[in-house]
Formats: C-alpha cells, sequence, structure tokens
C-alpha cells in the first residue's frame, strides 16, 4: 500500500493504547465459551500459551515494522520481501480474518444486545435479526465518516481496563476457590492444542501497533516496546478474567453458545449492575472490533485494487463523504453473510484459520527480507535469530492443524478462490475471454450433440412426455446456436 | 459498427438470461419445486450431477455475456469519444 506521509505524533503510552484497542474487542467476552468447554479448567494456562506464541510472532512483527513502517502491515511487509503472489497471499489472507472477524464481532453484538430485551419481543432468529442491524449501522457509521468513530480508541480502551480490573478485583475479593466444576480434559492434549488455536483471535490484534508503525515517533524504540508491553497486559488482564470466570461460573451455566460469561460472573460478583456494566461493555467491544475490521478491511482492498490484484472501481470513494463506500459495501455483504451463520465457533475458527496463516508468511517475510535487503534500518531485532521466526512458522502451522474441519475446509476454498483471482489477473483480461469463448464453443458442441442424440429418438434417462422431449430438443438447439456464436464473438474479438 | 453493437448486445444479454435460467432451474431441481424432480423421475443420488453441470453452464453462459455486454460497452465509449 502506499507510503503514508502522516506526521509521527505517537508516543509509547499512545502505541501501547493502540496495541490494546486493537487487541480488546469481543474476542474475550464470545470466544471463552467453547475455549472453556474444549480445555476446561486449563483455560488459563491455555490464555497465557496462546499470548507467549502471539508474542513470538509479535516480536517479528517489531522488527519488520520498524524496517518497514508503512502502511498496510503484513501485506507491506510481504510486498518488501517477495512481492508477487505471496504479498497478494499476505494481503487476501488478512481481508479473510477481518471479514470473519466482522462477522464474529456483529454476533458477539447480536448475543449482547439480546440480553436487554425479553425473548417475547423478537421470538425467531433473534440473532441474526441483530447481527444484521449492527453490521448496517456499523457500515453506514463508517460510510458517513471513519474519522468519527476511531476517535473513539483510547476512551474506550481505558474504560475497558478499568471495567476488566473491577472484574477481577471483585472477583479476588468475592473470594474465589478453586471449585471443580469442570472436567480436567488435558489428558486429551489436542483439546488443550484446539483452544490455543481458538482463543489465538483474541490476541492479534496487537498487530495494529505495526501497522499504524508510520504514525509512532521513534518507531525502532517505541514500537517493540509497545508490542511487549501490550502483550503483557493483555495477558494478565485476559488469564485474570478467566480465572475469576471458572471460579464463579458452572459449566452448565456457559454451556449455551449464546450464554455469555462474562456477565453471568460478573452479576454474581457485583449483582444485577455488574452484569448490565459486563453485558454494555461487550456490546461496545462488539461495535469497536467492528468498526476496526472493517476499516482494516477497507484499508487492504484499497490496497489489493490500488496494486491491481481486485477491480479498479473498488477504490471510488464516495461523492459527498469521500469514503470508501464501495470497498465497505462490497465486505459488508461478506459480513452479513457469514454472521447469518449464527455459529460463533464457525466464524471465530475461519477467522483463527486466516490469521494463523498470515502469521506463518510474516516470520517467512523476516526471514526473506533479513536476507534479501540486510540494509534496511532495522532499530530492533528479533532476538535468537533465525530461531524465533522459524519456530513462529512452525508454531503457526502446527496450530493449523487442529482448526475445526468445516472452518479449515472454508479457509482452504478462500485461499484457492484467491489463486484464481490472481491466476485470472495474471493471464490478463483477454485471454480469459477467449479461453471462456473456447468453453462456451465447447458447452455449444455438447448441447448439438445431445439435440441430435434426441432428434435421432435417443432414451434419455429422464421420464419426459412427448411434448417435453420436443421442447427440450429444441430448447438444446437455441442454446447451442447462442453458446456457439457467443464462443465465437468472444474467441475473433480485438479487445 | 451498429451492426456490431446490436449482435454482442443480442448475445451478452441471451447468454445472461440462458444462465441465470440455468441457475435458476439448478435451484427447481434441488428443491424439487413444481414436482419437477419426482415427475422427471431423477433419482436423488443423480440430482448432484444435474446440479454441476447445470451450475457450470450457468456460469460460462454469465461470463460470456458479461464479456459481450462488456464490449458494448466500450463500443459505446469509443463512438461516444
Amino acid at each position: 500500500m502506499n507510503k503514508s506521509k502522516a506526521p509521527r505524533e505517537l508516543g509509547l503510552f499512545q502505541a501501547v493504547m493502540i496495541g490494546l484497542g486493537g487487541a480488546i474487542g469481543i474476542e474475550i467476552f464470545v470466544l471463552l465459551n467453547y475455549a472453556t468447554y474444549l480445555a476446561g479448567s486449563t483455560i488459563v494456562p491455555v490464555l497465557f500459551v496462546c499470548g507467549i506464541i502471539n508474542l513470538l510472532t509479535m516480536l517479528s512483527f517489531c522488527e519488520l515494522g520498524a524496517a518497514v513502517p508503512e502502511v498496510g502491515g503484513e501485506y507491506s511487509y510481504a510486498k518488501a520481501a517477495f512481492g508477487g503472489f505471496l504479498a497478494f497471499l499476505t494481503g487476501w489472507l488478512r481481508w479473510i480474518s477481518n471479514v470473519f472477524g466482522a462477522a464474529l464481532a456483529a454476533l458477539g453484538f447480536a448475543y449482547h444486545f439480546l440480553y436487554f430485551i425479553p425473548t417475547a419481543i423478537i421470538p425467531v432468529d433473534r440473532s441474526l435479526l441483530v447481527a444484521l442491524i449492527a453490521v448496517a449501522i456499523i457500515v453506514v457509521l463508517t460510510v458517513l465518516s471513519i474519522r468519527g468513530t476511531r476517535q473513539m480508541g483510547a476512551m474506550i480502551v481505558i474504560a475497558f481496563i478499568a471495567v476488566f480490573l473491577v472484574f477481577i478485583a471483585g472477583g479476588i475479593l468475592y473470594g474465589l476457590e478453586p471449585k471443580l466444576f469442570y472436567p480436567t480434559t488435558l489428558e486429551e492434549s489436542s483439546n488443550f492444542v484446539a483452544a490455543v488455536t481458538y482463543t489465538f483471535l483474541m490476541f492479534l490484534g496487537m498487530r495494529a501497533i505495526a501497522a499504524g508503525g508510520a504514525v509512532v515517533k521513534e518507531p525502532g524504540k517505541n514500537i517493540p516496546r509497545a508490542i511487549i508491553l501490550s502483550a503483557v497486559v493483555l495477558m494478565a488482564l485476559y488469564c485474570g478474567i478467566a480465572y475469576v470466570t471458572i471460579s464463579i461460573v458452572s459449566l452448565e451455566e456457559i454451556a449455551a453458545p449464546t450464554a455469555l460469561p462474562l456477565s453471568i460472573a460478573a452479576g454474581k460478583i457485583l449483582g444485577e449492575g455488574g452484569a448490565i456494566i459486563m453485558t454494555i461493555a461487550g456490546i461496545v467491544a462488539a461495535l469497536s472490533s467492528l468498526s476496526t475490521a472493517i476499516m482494516v478491511q477497507s484499508s487492504i482492498t484499497r490496497g489489493l485494487s490500488r496494486d491491481g490484484y481486485l477491480p479498479k472501481f473498488l477504490l471510488s470513494p464516495h461523492r459527498r463523504f469521500k469514503t470508501p463506500h464501495i470497498v465497505i459495501i462490497f465486505g459488508s455483504i461478506f459480513y452479513i453473510l457469514f454472521a447469518a451463520t449464527g455459529v460463533v465457533e464457525f466464524v471465530g475458527s475461519v477467522a483463527a484459520f486466516a490469521s494463523l496463516f498470515g502469521f506463518a508468511l510474516v516470520n517467512l517475510s523476516l526471514l526473506k527480507l533479513r536476507v534479501k535487503k540486510p540494509y534496511l534500518p532495522r532499530p530492533f531485532k528479533v532476538p535468537l535469530y533465525p530461531y524465533t521466526p522459524i519456530v513462529g512458522i512452525l508454531l503457526s502451522l502446527i496450530l493449523l492443524i487442529f482448526i475445526e474441519p468445516r472452518a479449515f475446509s472454508l479457509g482452504v476454498g478462500f485461499i484457492a478462490l484467491g489463486l484464481l483471482a490472481y491466476y485470472l489477473k495474471m493471464v490478463g483480461y483477454h485471454r480469459i475471454r477467449i479461453s471462456f469463448g473456447g468453453m462456451s464453443l465447447g458447452i455449444g458442441g455438447f448441447t448439438t450433440l445431445l439435440a441430435y442424440l434426441i432428434g435421432t429418438g435417443f432414451t434419455l434417462p429422464l421420464a419426459l412426455s412427448p411434448q417435453l422431449t420436443a421442447i427440450l430438443f429444441y430448447v438444446l438447439i437455441f442454446v447451442s446456436i447462442i453458446s456457439i456464436l457467443a464462443g465465437i464473438f468472444n474467441i475473433v474479438s480485438k479487445g | 459498427m451498429k451492426v456490431r453493437k446490436f449482435v454482442v448486445t443480442f448475445f451478452g444479454v441471451t447468454q445472461e438470461v440462458v444462465g441465470v435460467l440455468a441457475i435458476v432451474f439448478a435451484y427447481v431441481l434441488y428443491y424439487n419445486l413444481l414436482h419437477i424432480r419426482t415427475n422427471s423421475e431423477i433419482p436423488l443420488e443423480h440430482v448432484s450431477i444435474y446440479l454441476l453441470l447445470l451450475f457450470v453452464f450457468g456460469f460460462v453462459s454469465i461470463l460470456n455475456g458479461f464479456f459481450l455486454l462488456r464490449e458494448r460497452v466500450e463500443l459505446d465509449g469509443e463512438s461516444g469519444s
């Protein structure tokens, strides 16, 4: 993406706020359910391990963020390191991750919003309805003014930290005891790893620091510090939250996918008021995550369009508001589609798949850039190079194996779609047109043969009346003529 | 130029319509609307192959139509300038 010309005006504190703002979102509110179901009482070590694994790749982000301080994050790193397909794939994976992240946020909004609405008012398919409303609200807000939604960042982060600290402190004062509500499922170590994979999303928003590296003062010093500080704060907060939650809430209480473990725990610790505040925090987190995901998605799509991987018309700004409304609306179709599945585990798993794959590519970019561009300024260097990025790659790939199978399949499908888009772009319009013209010609030939067989009395494996068979014959003749002629026109075209 | 415009528009629109109809027919077949699957005595295990054929045909047809209609837009641009 383009080099940013924005002045470097953010210090360490603001950079940490960016990291925490990127990471603290709806994930901790909605992913804890299923993660606890997978890991049982080992959820706290799961989050700790997850934080450590994230930190490994964040170190790569640190070095790359300082060496390639451009807007676009990992896409820019892969572009500097490899260019071509791997850069496109990295941007594509980030796009997938954000689209599913937005869908997750919309679902999170729905679940939290429904806390305040009695079942009698909206009796059917409530989650989907509210998810759609959430997406619509954010799309409109973002199209009208991206700047307005961005300015809420720092205020929200401080408010969240305050709410979480009150929650943890309240839990400790409440008198936590290691109640054995949860079955220890460590004997199935795959569950532990699957939970690590699933909770991966909770931390990866920290990369917002590296993506915004272009506006951070003394990036060589501040970006690495900010990422490490953010990781430590997040690990402490999330482990504390998880510990308090599993000490207070039983497995039965959070068994339903729509259950809100943090709200239930807050209700027990702080009373009804606590539950309401935590639920409102969930709503704000959802809206904040949704807004961030939409902005990042729009930025990536514009970058890919600018570099010629996607159609240029996506770049057109709104005549009045000057916002990239086509990109935002284009992405929102996908958020709505995936939010409509209504399954948090599935949506979260696809987002994790794309992020993990992307993390492997970031580490690969670091290795490549060290060799290809050793002269780049690197005020911060990954310790224990090359082992750290190699371990980062291996861990990302290992975690990928534990992704939920349906989510894995869809992720692979999306990558295949990206490959196709890239291939079509590389081949060029004229050749694609000729190839489709050839296919049309082939279809025309096939339908002609079929019409001939019917005309000569060939028995089809269909129970059609003589009248219908005659109609089918004429339809096939018509289709074959159209297909053959359209194919010829496309093949002989000059454009 | 006028003949070419007419030809690409006619074939482009027809290809689009045929392609969309093929996909609509695939859905009709899948959901057995108007009992079309039952009346045609198509076994359930054969439906997937019909769907595949209809989708591939519809997809190719729609894209072919798109290329022709795009040529029409380009011809309009040339004659306009």
